[in-house]
């Protein structure tokens, strides 16, 4: 620790921090544009001026270390006029167009002018012009205001990863530039707009169109990926005109797709009335019209629930009553991905924090697209990456990362049992083991090399294991993760305190949907399967979209060409064209409610916008459906409801009444007995399907964002993709060709990549490709097999 | 090398760069001399060969990017045969290198910084050439021409031009 003043005032910070971080911690206010908490010093602004006592000239704050006894002022008559001459320095070639701009307001150059410039300027001759650049589909470039801060390329480096900014020329020529000709190719693009202290990079979708000092601020929980990230809502009126990350939450960035995801909030996809379909038309109803047809097609039927897991932890908790109270026999599906539904050794969520991830001394990421998945988690990962420290993947694709990846393979997904084996088989040569692992090892005849990559991870003291989609969608998921967790045991990766199991859930509050739904919950498909069989007579989905998303959109189909649908939900999407009855459901930033994350995070919100149209919360929906059907109304009001949902998670219950949720963390579900062999996969089909996850496209909300749509297409691969060398082993080449499954033959064009395992249909969820995601496995029609 | 062309580092040069980049603490520190070796082999940097210099040494194309622009040195445009410098500085220009770049415009029917329609000269003017003792000085390719006078100018010309190209 170092002890130093500040203006006259005694502090003690630690050793190393900076004079700039100093001051910040304790609340003293010193101007800076280049400095930035999350990224590296540049210390070219000059802005952060502090007098020291003893030195000669004025220090840069930002880059000066603090040491012992310093006496550092930061309001004296010359530190005032230093910063006087560098505001007027860094003015000289701003346009000065505050009144058009739309930084204007919320800028951090206009304030300091303000508050550290002079009156006026001093500069008469000619101001320097700039070419403007395209940064993509979010970021819109003046770069006549540019100070030259740098911010934007330390982001693009550092955190996005992409590196494809930089500054081109010098003097009075030095520009900020990306790449030629190429957008900037990151998911946290958006963030470029929030970092650049001027209004050189701006907003543009909703760049021209509304100004600071009009918006409302809303806190709430971004429900766009399982990682939860707080999020403040700008909004005019009831309308959401933008949404930021908020400061001093864990993530200080927001990706692209929590961000522009509120283009879908105004959309015409919205279920905005209750709506009940006559003579095949969809027309707006009273709610009680719409209520009564939905009790004429659900009172006494047998009924499959399909819900989604983003909605808020009031919502979910409202669905298990209304299910109690009216369907007590119906079976539940919330995990479109979920194809075997055995009790995993360690359930969905994390048993670590992010911050912990990141702190850990391996990772390790089996089957999953992080980037896309955890757009947030892969940027931590990076940092990681950046300070030296080892991440390592195995997976069916070498999806991009923008870091590199200290050790990979890529495999077959039916090659996961091997892989584990493998990495057991070394553990277990090592003298490590746990009970049961020589049974798992024996049902197993085969060693992949890849195995090695997961058991050298494994070696050190901890390791985070990050288990994706490719094994938590796999069909024999149950004994992977068996075999996943007998390895973290031997390896004393699975203790109290040095638990680094993390299995990445679907979406928001796996835990309580653990906890809420384990014993009624049953998979998508098979409900699906029931229904086209004729053992429901309806199906209601509660703000899901089995046939855009998941891995059962043909089933999906089948099942609703036979029973009628009740849609209840925000947003319509294609389904809403089968619906009989729709009933509007409020969005996640028109409710008051509760949000787990996948570390267990609890955050609540407590000031939605209103919302628009006629939805409700969907707790109301729910409980007035139950009344609808004729049961008594499980819960009356928020906190009935809240004492109710205390039963599936004990620890909300404290939260509510503390209002502390930074320190308590919802647990992870365990089945400690949950022990399943590898079986024999024996397949007729020479290829493995892997569905591909993209997070423009993923989700109602994504599809029902234009802007989000929009930039998926940027950089979308083709819809079906394998590797050369695979096709050229049958005698083919990239085209359209005819590719046969279970479910019949489809014909698609086959795109080539280098970089996607051997042995593998990969398949976007869209359009043919889409039908394609409901197999595992499939064969190609034609040439030599 | 033909624009279209593919630009590849020789065999030679290879093992040269793998050579310097020991003597350096990082790779990316040995991007000045390479990127001079790169524009003695191709004449000047065009994006794919700031491109293949990334490649070699593992750096982002951007960091390349930056490092080209900076310098004047560095040429992103093709010149001619013949890169004729004037040294406009203080002490040149005291001596008369305005009225010898005006001349060797001229004569040449271009203007700074444009090259001949045949490919074979160009005129730039740069900054101190570190020869005030000779100034005014004309760098021609590699090699200095000293009190450099509008006829000793003509006769170089000439002299190229006969010689047909052959430096």
């Amino acid at each position: 620790m170092t002890t130093l003043y500040i203006n006259e005032e005694e502090i003690t910070v630690s050793a190393g921090t900076s004079i700039l971080e100093a001051c910040r911690s304790h609340g003293v206010d010193v101007p800076y544009f280049c400095y930035h908490p999350e990224l590296s010093v540049a210390a070219n602004c000059r802005m952060c001026l502090v007098e020291v006592e003893g030195w000669n000239k004025p220090a840069a704050s930002c880059c000066t270390p603090v040491a012992e006894g310093m006496k550092i002022h930061t309001q004296t008559e010359a530190i005032k006029k230093d910063r006087q001459m560098v505001m007027e320095y860094l003015l000289i070639n701003h346009p000065l167009d505050c009144p058009v701009c739309d930084e204007g307001g919320d800028c951090r150059l206009q304030d300091y002018a303000v508050a550290h410039g002079a009156s006026h300027s001093r500069y008469v001759e000619a101001k320097r012009a700039a070419t403007n650049h395209d940064l993509g589909p979010f970021v819109t470039t003046y770069m006549t205001r540019c100070i030259h801060c740098t911010r934007c390329v330390r982001f693009a480096d550092e955190v996005a990863g992409t590196g494809d900014m930089g500054i081109l020329n010098r003097s009075d020529h030095m520009s900020i530039a990306g790449i030629v000709e190429e957008a900037c190719e990151s998911e946290l693009s958006g963030n470029l707009a929030d970092i650049c202290p001027v209004g050189a990079l701006l907003d543009k979708p909703s760049h021209d169109v509304s100004r600071p000092w009009e918006m409302t601020h809303h806190q709430s929980t971004c429900t766009q990926c399982p990682n939860g990230c707080d999020i403040n809502i700008e909004s005019r009126g009831d309308e959401v005109m933008r949404i930021k990350p908020v400061e001093g939450s864990p993530e200080p960035w927001l990706c692209d797709r929590g961000r522009y995801v509120y283009d879908a909030f105004r959309s015409d996809n919205r279920i905005l009335e209750p709506e009940v379909r006559q003579d095949g038309e969809l027309l707006q109803a009273t709610w009680d019209e719409a209520f009564d047809r939905a009790g004429d097609l659900l009172r006494g039927k047998r009924v499959g629930i399909i819900f989604s897991p983003y909605w808020s932890a009031e919502g979910l908790a409202s669905i298990r009553l209304m299910r109690d109270a009216v369907f007590p026999d119906a079976k539940v599906a919330f995990d479109l991905h979920r194809r075997d539904m055995r009790p995993f050794a360690f359930e969905e969520g994390f048993s670590m924090t992010t911050q912990q991830i990141e702190d850990v001394e391996h990772v390790v990421i089996l089957g999953s697209d992080l980037r896309q998945r955890l757009p947030l988690l892969m940027q931590r990962l990076r940092k990681r990456g950046n300070m030296g420290k080892p991440v390592s993947r195995i997976g069916a694709m070498n999806y991009r990362t923008n870091m590199s990846i200290s050790s990979d393979a890529i495999i077959r997904p039916r090659d996961w049992p091997a892989v584990i084996a493998r990495a057991m088989q070394q553990v277990s040569d090592l003298g490590q083991t746990a009970a049961g692992m020589d049974t798992w090892l024996a049902a197993v005849p085969d060693r992949h090399e890849a195995g090695k990559v997961l058991a050298d991870s494994l070696m050190g003291e901890t390791c985070a294991l990050l288990v994706g989609e490719e094994i938590r969608s796999h069909v024999d998921a149950a004994a992977l993760i068996h075999g996943l967790d007998l390895l973290m045991r031997a390896c004393g990766h699975a203790e109290e305190g040095n638990d680094g199991r993390n299995l990445i859930p679907e979406g928001m509050n796996a835990q309580l949907l653990a906890s809420a739904f384990g014993d009624i919950r049953t998979s998508a498909g098979d409900l699906f399967a029931s229904a086209s069989a004729g053992e429901l007579d309806a199906l209601v989905l509660i703000g899901s979209d089995p046939v855009g998303d998941g891995l059962f959109p043909s089933a999906a189909k089948a099942a609703l060409s036979k029973v009628p649908l009740i849609q209840i939900g925000a947003i319509a999407g294609e389904i809403g064209n089968s619906a009989e009855v729709q009933l509007p459901a409020a969005a996640y930033s028109e409710v008051d409610g509760t949000f787990i994350n996948m570390e267990g995070r609890i955050r609540v919100a407590r000031q939605p916008i209103r919302s628009i149209g006629q939805a409700r919360p969907l707790w109301k929906v729910m409980m007035r459906l139950a009344q609808a059907l004729g049961a008594d109304v499980p819960a009356v009001d928020m906190t009935e409801l809240r004492d109710r949902m205390a039963a599936f998670a004990p620890e909300l219950a404290d939260v509510w009444k503390d209002k502390a949720t930074e320190e308590v963390l919802v647990p992870v579900a365990r089945n400690r007995d949950a022990e399943a062999l590898p079986a024999r996969l024996d397949s007729s089909f020479d290829l493995d399907v892997v569905s591909r996850y993209s997070m423009y496209r993923e989700g109602m909300w994504a599809r029902a964002s234009d802007l989000l749509l929009a930039a998926g297409k940027l950089h979308a691969l083709n819809d079906v993709i394998m590797h050369p060398e695979t096709l050229a082993a049958k005698g083919l080449k990239e085209g359209e060709h005819t590719v046969r499954t279970f479910l019949g033959e489809h014909s698609c064009h086959i795109g080539v990549r280098e970089d996607v395992s051997p042995g593998v249909l990969f398949v976007a969820k869209r359009g043919v490709a889409g039908d394609l995601s409901d197999v595992t496995a499939a064969s190609i029609v034609g040439g030599q097999s | 090398m033909s624009a279209l062309e593919q630009p590849q580092f020789s065999e030679a040069r290879k093992a040269e760069i793998a050579r310097l980049v020991t003597r350096y603490p990082g790779a990316q520190s040995a991007l000045l001399p390479v990127l001079h070796m790169a524009q003695e082999d191709f004449g000047y940097l065009s994006m794919e060969t700031q491109k293949l210099v990334a490649e070699t040494l593992g750096v982002r194309l951007m960091a390349v990017r930056e490092v080209v622009t900076f310098y004047t040195m560095f040429r992103e445009q093709p010149t001619g045969q013949y890169l004729l410098e004037v040294c406009t500085n203080a002490g040149c220009m005291l001596n008369g290198a305005d009225e010898l770049v005006a001349h060797m415009c001229d004569a040449l029917g271009i203007k700074v910084g444009e090259t001949t329609p045949d490919g074979m000269f160009t005129v730039t003017e740069v900054e101190c050439a570190g020869a005030c003792g000779g100034a005014p000085v004309v760098q021609v390719n590699n090699v200095y021409h000293e009190k450099a006078t509008p006829a000793s100018m003509d006769e170089l010309i000439a002299k190229a031009r006969s010689e047909g190209g052959a430096a």
